[in-house]
């Protein structure tokens, strides 16, 4: 790859329609590349930084320092928040394997999800999968989150939880289906997770700080989660009827704007190149806009 | 191992309702400061309501 081509790649002022395929997705691949590569600290100090927050709300709750009131609310950004951080690192967007900073990457995302309780493991398998098979019926994993509408989506979220859901289940179904090894440490894990969840709750609980456990992570995990699967899951690919590569993400305007949608406005960027970092997505899309909107994507809301 | 985690799986929305919800109730009311009908105590109560709320949700896959 031509270096400098790559560095002033753009498609502003350019006829694209009188490009062919390949020239297209030539010049495509060299503007995405100006927003890849270099360590994203952002995400890595969001990630162990928020987890920190979180786990002070324990002992300042617990001896009277902060009031629960005041907890519960940081504790809901806190999980809001925990996902994006992980999903750079399962991405490897921090680094790669085989590189110095392969352990740094690793340790964001195993620790930064610790406050929805979602194993990196499980987290990354079932999102290459949803990668790999976005909006297909039966082998995307979050293709539960499938819905009429905003509403229908949040009533979705909650359905999910329930005990008897098969949907719910989507994400352990699709590690049986992989069946490697990996899958397999995976599942364990994840029991291992809802195992500890499950035993701090009753302990917390039956110690007499049920209402810390339940204001400072059971309601703010449910409320997270539903808010995570909205803009991550359901936003971005809505309404999920079309699979390929140019068809099954969009850009959106976000009633809440890009801060508190978390930059999913954008996701369509990350579907086409997974290893742009997250906070160069805005400026990846203005600079792509032009070529998506030649490749027929849908990016008519922004 | 399998059996018994699949075992212990399978009753979970039982053993939450007992676990988890019963506290939270009978914690909420001695946090809100009241007083049951007949003295019952609030750990009672909680049982109860979580129990059969935790039963419930097993025998019916859903708790709400």
């Amino acid at each position: 790859m031509d270096m400098s081509a790559t560095a002033t790649a753009t498609a502003e002022g350019r006829d694209l329609s009188a490009l062919s395929s390949q020239e297209l997705m030539r010049l495509e691949k060299a503007i995405a590349e100006r927003f890849m590569g270099g360590l994203p600290w952002g995400a890595v100090t969001w990630g162990l930084g928020n987890l920190a927050i979180w786990l002070s709300l324990w002992p300042l709750t617990l001896l009277g320092a902060l009031p629960l009131w005041a907890a519960f609310p940081i504790a809901t950004l806190n999980v809001m928040l925990c996902y994006l951080p992980s999903h750079e690192a399962q991405h490897r967007i921090i680094a790669r394997e085989g590189e110095p900073l392969f352990w740094l990457n690793e340790l964001v995302g195993h620790l930064s999800t610790i406050p929805m309780m979602l194993p990196y493991g499980v987290a990354r398998l079932t999102h290459y999968e949803h990668h790999k098979h976005a909006n297909h019926p039966e082998l995307d994993p979050d293709i539960g989150t499938k819905s009429n509408g905003p509403w229908h989506m949040i009533f979705k979220s909650i359905a999910q939880r329930q005990p008897g859901s098969a949907a719910g289940k989507s994400y352990g179904a699709t590690l049986a289906r992989l069946g490697t090894d990996e899958a397999k440490r995976a599942g364990l894990v994840a029991v291992v997770y809802q195992l500890t969840y499950l035993g701090v709750l009753f302990g917390m609980a039956w110690s007499g700080h049920a209402l810390v456990a339940l204001l400072v992570w059971w309601l703010p995990r449910q409320i997270g989660v539903t808010y995570i699967q909205f803009y991550l899951s359901w936003a971005p690919h809505h309404p999920g009827a079309q699979m390929g590569r140019y068809k099954d993400t969009r850009s959106f305007r976000s009633k809440v704007g890009v801060i508190g949608s978390m930059g999913m406005e954008y996701h369509i960027i990350h579907h086409l190149y997974p290893r742009i970092p997250l906070m160069r997505t805005p400026a990846a899309y203005w600079a792509l806009r032009p070529v998506l909107e030649a490749r027929g994507c849908d990016v008519k809301g922004l | 191992m399998q059996k018994v985690l699949g075992t212990l799986f399978r009753f979970m929305p039982f053993l939450f309702g007992i676990g988890f919800v019963a506290p939270v109730i009978a914690q909420s009311i001695q946090a809100l400061g009241w007083t049951l009908p007949y003295g019952i105590p609030p750990v009672a109560f909680g049982l109860v309501v979580g129990g059969a709320w935790g039963a419930f949700a097993n025998w019916s896959g859903r708790w709400i």
